[in-house]
């Protein structure tokens, strides 16, 4: 009878073993999982392009319609400053009902209105007023509208207020102004493409970092392999461990592809800080984010129900941290309440580091409240795993 | 053969399948079944999953298209879906697995009553009906009672009671009594007849259990989407010339081998060998066996007419017995067990749990020592699985304590769990892994060396049948390779005590065999301590001691043979009745005292105290009633006989107090 070799292994070297050995199967298992693959590849890849390429809060193209019933010099003047990228001539109305119809039925984002004594008004220095009417039924880009309108029409009176101080006698260099000197910083191109694809890569890195490790840890509950495990010398902390790493592992390299691969070449978005750093802190945000996941499969009996709580979950998280909106336009209470969500933090990490070079000293009041909340989610979820069998 | 018999054997069939051909993508699930059902009959469908049962009772209740062949009911070709709704109102199907078709939140009553209108029942049938139905199935007083709520037999029988409501003339069954208790099946036949006898309709049923065959008028032995066979279940048994024969000898492990070197079919049942001796008439296969065993001495030896399963293997024409069948191999796996291995390798001592305000294990004790195999024996629901999770430790007990080498579960740690193997309902395998990535993930589980593993993976493979598998994905082998490779993964670290929860269900009986095989040969030749939970009470006789469970308590513990032998004692021999006709017979039977009569196809089967006193007693009662009696002989007692013993007795206990 062969006796089994002696142990030469020490307890801790077969503990992280056994931790190496599940992590591959998980991502071997992710592997072959065409679907969920297929959507991890998905949302690093082909969605930052489409983030990059399509969704924009920017004001462009608007169409702009005009009823000119003056049909004079000036009046083509002032018409011709609406120009591309923000506006677009659309053509002219014949009358005031007439527009109002094209902008009920969204074929026009404004319409101009000049009326007939627009020109004669001008040249006798008396006021002369142009309605504006601007569909802002989608609130940001009617502000932007009415906003940029202002600018024109107060860019077009400006040489006429001129011409009208020196034929009153006086000199409007003189006249005390303001100049405006605005640098840019951080995006000097104010390209969208570098805010977009970022907050995109941000928002996908939430749900796989929740969804992935949530999916891996039910797909053993569902089938039964859990139980399995558990009657092993593994312990709960062995499995989770092993989820949330091989989880992390696809989430870091996800990241490096979309950064690397994408949005840098393509989209010449600057990665001013350390890369070390930043994956580093990505890291801590995967664990974060996992033990978000590992808690919410504690509670859901399978896939379906997993799916739902993950969404329950990542949408107030993506839609309220600042990912899309500042935190400061937010009220208070739900300031306070968004301190707990673990992307708040990340996201001044992420820009922090990806386009202004900071580094960890400037960092730290972001990293630490997303390491105790990582810590806290991971003991929860460590603890409700042993609860949910009995 | 009754006269009813005679007449239907003339008339056309109501079913007529011929050639039927079912695929699933490029696998083949029924490759050319032909069979014909008669009207008033119960025609049995028997084989294990994969089978294909279920595709052509689907394709027969115009539920499912096919890809070649005929299957025509009442007359009409199901050609097209439009033919298919020609007949479906003339027919009920009951699709697999308990209580599926109905809905749990509803009561009983709002089950049937939803089913009714879906079949258009005008409101005075139904109200007759349900209550007629209800009266029968003694369903009527538990009327208000969520479907979810209801016990395994129950819920089956209201479901039978659902499908039943529009009075189809053919009730399609798909393995109505799949887990249900043995008591609640025998209700279940004996309603199913009294049901299609009264209003002359016809079934086809069909099982996995090879043992209930003796249910039907006819049958099909189903394998691997052909008919191995049909017929009679009498002439079934007949089809392959042989008599069964079952022995004690001393040195078990031995005999079983010089046995296997002879004969195909040689298995161990605890204690006993039990032997198909094809082709050989009784004294023959004694003297052969007499030679063969040569030294060895012979404690016991009998036989009788053969088994079903021993037919359904033969037919197969399989060599059942598996490599390491042979201990003269020497390849032996097992830990060294430690000194204290005399003691029990696992023991529950007043083990219960509660889930809520139900108990599903009441105050359970047994022990398991090394080198034996323990059975726990019972219905879905019964308890046994969550006995094994406390005693695996996955949950804590509500009261009492479970322990495997003394030590108690809730507080074992690494050691004890490195002694345990564990094979969950289902094997639980990662059905995305290929076969040899199983077995390296559970060796790197248990912490084994590079050459440990290699030596397991080889073990696993050779011994499990699992050579050319080894890149096959787990979730792709067919059920008896996916159970040998889940026994590998829990033996990988060679643990001393094993525990199986139902690591046979939906296997074939090959496969099974070879299982009982590898679990035989670990018992004998390695020590190992086996707990084992099935539902199929012919496996029962497998182990070397049984635990029969019911409702969360075990009603009876001891040796198979030990268990049969009390109730011969306290009840009485069981004795086999065929008289015409049945129904009637069977009423009067249990009208004069014999209230654990059953009704077993067309015989009767009840358990006399004195049977050949009694025979003539009965032969005497029923003729004077004016019945026709064919004959009246004895049978063995059944495992199942045996648990429907107990738990009858102790529920009548319980109405006592």
């Amino acid at each position: 009878m062969k006796r089994p070799a002696p142990r030469t292994m020490t307890l801790a070297r077969i503990w992280l073993q056994q931790i190496a050995v599940l992590a591959a199967k998980e991502i071997r298992q992710l592997l072959r999982d065409r679907a969920l693959f297929i959507y991890t590849v998905y949302i690093f890849t082909a969605n930052i392009l489409i983030a990059a390429g399509g969704a924009s809060n920017e004001l462009r193209d608007a169409p702009v319609r005009v009823h000119d019933a003056d049909r004079s010099v000036a009046s083509r003047d002032l018409i011709y400053s609406f120009q591309e990228p923000q506006f677009r001539l659309a053509g002219e109305v014949d009358s005031p009902t007439e527009a109002l119809r094209l902008l009920d039925r969204g074929e026009a984002q404004m319409v101009l209105d000049i009326p007939s004594d627009f020109e004669i008004s001008l040249r006798r220095q008396q006021p002369a007023h142009v309605q504006a009417l601007i569909d802002t039924s989608q609130a940001n880009i009617g502000y932007l509208a009415s906003s940029y309108t202002a600018r024109i029409v107060a860019r077009y009176s400006e040489p006429w207020v001129q011409r009208n101080i020196i034929r009153a006698g006086g000199d409007p260099r003189q006249l005390p102004t303001i100049k405006n000197e605005l640098r840019v910083w951080y995006n000097p191109g104010l390209d969208s493409k570098w805010f977009n694809t970022i907050s995109e890569l941000l928002t996908m890195v939430t749900v796989a970092c929740i969804l992935l490790p949530a999916a891996a840890m039910i797909r053993e509950k569902e089938r039964g392999t859990l139980e399995q495990l558990l009657v092993s010398p593994l312990t709960p902390l062995q499995i989770m461990l092993s989820k949330l790493l091989s989880m992390m592992l696809v989430m870091l390299c996800g990241t490096a592809v979309a950064i690397f691969g994408i949005m840098m070449p393509l989209y010449h978005v600057p990665f001013v800080g350390s890369v070390p750093l930043f994956f580093l802190l990505a890291a801590l945000y995967a664990f974060t984010n996992a033990g978000l996941g590992l808690v919410a499969a504690t509670f859901a009996r399978n896939s379906a129900q997993v799916g739902l709580v993950v969404l329950l979950m990542v949408m107030p998280i993506v839609m309220l941290s600042g990912t899309w909106t500042p935190m400061e336009s937010m009220p208070v209470w739900l300031r306070g309440l968004m301190y707990f969500s673990p992307l708040r933090h990340f996201i001044e990490i992420a820009y922090g580091i990806l386009l202004r070079g900071a580094g960890f000293g400037l960092l730290w009041d972001s990293v630490l409240p997303m390491a105790a909340i990582g810590v806290a989610l991971f003991a929860l979820g460590l603890a409700r795993f042993r609860r949910q069998f009995t | 053969m009754g006269q009813a018999a005679l007449v239907a054997a003339a008339e056309p069939p109501l079913v007529r399948v011929d050639g039927f051909v079912k695929r699933y993508g490029r696998r083949s699930a029924v490759a050319g079944v032909t069979l014909d059902i008669r009207h008033g009959e119960i025609y049995g469908l028997i084989g294990p999953d994969g089978a294909g049962k279920s595709s052509l009772m689907k394709a027969i209740a115009g539920v499912l298209s096919f890809d070649a062949g005929s299957v025509e009911v009442f007359g009409t070709s199901l050609v097209s879906e439009a033919a298919a709704e020609l007949v479906k109102d003339r027919l009920g199907f009951m699709p697999q697995g308990l209580g599926l078709n109905l809905y749990a939140e509803l009561s009983i009553e709002e089950n049937i009553d939803f089913f009714a209108r879906l079949r258009l029942v005008p409101a005075a049938a139904l109200a007759e009906r349900k209550e007629r139905l209800l009266a029968i199935t003694r369903l009527a007083q538990f009327r208000g009672r969520p479907m979810k709520h209801l016990s395994g037999g129950m819920k089956q029988k209201l479901a039978l009671v659902c499908t039943l409501i529009h009075e189809p003339e053919l009730i399609i069954l798909d393995e109505p009594t799949t887990g249900v208790d043995p008591v609640s099946r025998r209700d279940f036949w004996l309603i199913l007849s009294e049901i299609l006898h009264e209003r002359g309709a016809t079934a086809l049923v069909s099982t996995a259990y090879m043992d209930e065959a003796s249910r039907f008028h006819r049958l099909a032995l189903m394998f691997d989407g052909r008919v191995l066979a049909e017929g009679r279940p009498q002439e079934l048994r007949r089809r392959v010339p042989g008599v069964s024969v079952q022995l004690r000898a001393g040195r078990q492990a031995e005999a079983l081998a010089r046995l296997s070197s002879r004969f195909a079919q040689v298995q161990a049942l605890g204690a006993w060998i039990h032997v198909f001796a094809q082709d050989l008439d009784a004294a023959a296969a004694d003297a052969e066996i007499r030679a063969l065993l040569d030294d060895i001495p012979l404690d016991e030896m009998s036989s009788t007419e053969p088994e079903l399963e021993d037919v359904f293997i033969a037919s197969l024409h399989q060599k059942t017995a598996a490599p390491f069948a042979d201990p003269a191999s020497g390849q032996s796996f097992a830990a060294v067990r430690p000194a204290a291995a005399d003691g029990a390798a696992i023991e529950a001592r007043d083990l219960s749990r509660d889930f809520g305000d139900f108990r599903a294990v009441d105050s359970v004790s047994f022990s398991v020592r090394p080198g034996e195999i323990f059975g726990l024996l019972g219905a879905n629901g019964a308890g046994k699985t969550t006995c094994i999770k406390m005693l695996t430790g996955i949950i804590p007990p509500t009261g009492g304590e479970g322990s495997v080498g003394g030590i108690d579960m809730r507080r074992a740690g690494r050691a004890i769990k490195q002694r345990i193997g564990y094979v969950s309902q289902a094997f639980s395998l990662y059905t995305d892994l290929t076969v040899v990535e199983n077995v390296r993930l559970f060796a790197g589980i248990y912490g084994l060396t590079r050459r440990e593993t290699e030596d397991r993976l080889a073990w696993t493979i050779a011994n499990g049948g699992l050579a050319g598998y080894e890149d096959e994905t787990a979730g792709s082998l067919p059920m008896g390779l996916r159970q040998r490779l889940a026994l590998g993964c829990a033996l990988v670290h060679r643990p001393q005590v094993l525990f199986l929860d139902e690591p046979t269900s939906g296997v074939d009986p090959v496969g099974r065999r070879q299982f009982w095989q590898i679990l035989f040969h670990l018992s004998r030749v390695e020590g190992v301590a086996i707990l084992i939970t099935t539902h199929y009470m012919t496996e029962a006789e497998h182990c070397d001691r049984l635990a029969l469970m019911y409702a969360g308590r075990i009603v009876a513990d001891a040796a198979p043979a030990e268990l049969k032998r009390r109730v011969a004692e306290e009840a009485g021999g069981l004795l086999e009745i065929s008289a015409s006709p049945v129904l009637p017979a069977l009423a009067l039977l249990r009208g004069s005292g014999f209230t654990d009569a059953a009704l077993f196809g067309e015989h009767i089967h009840l358990l006399a105290a004195d049977a050949d006193a009694a025979g003539a007693r009965l032969h005497q009662l029923l003729s004077q009633a004016g019945m026709t009696v064919g004959h009246i002989g004895r049978r063995p007692l059944s495992m199942e006989d045996v648990f429907v013993h107990y738990v009858t007795r102790l529920e009548r206990g319980e109405a006592m107090q």
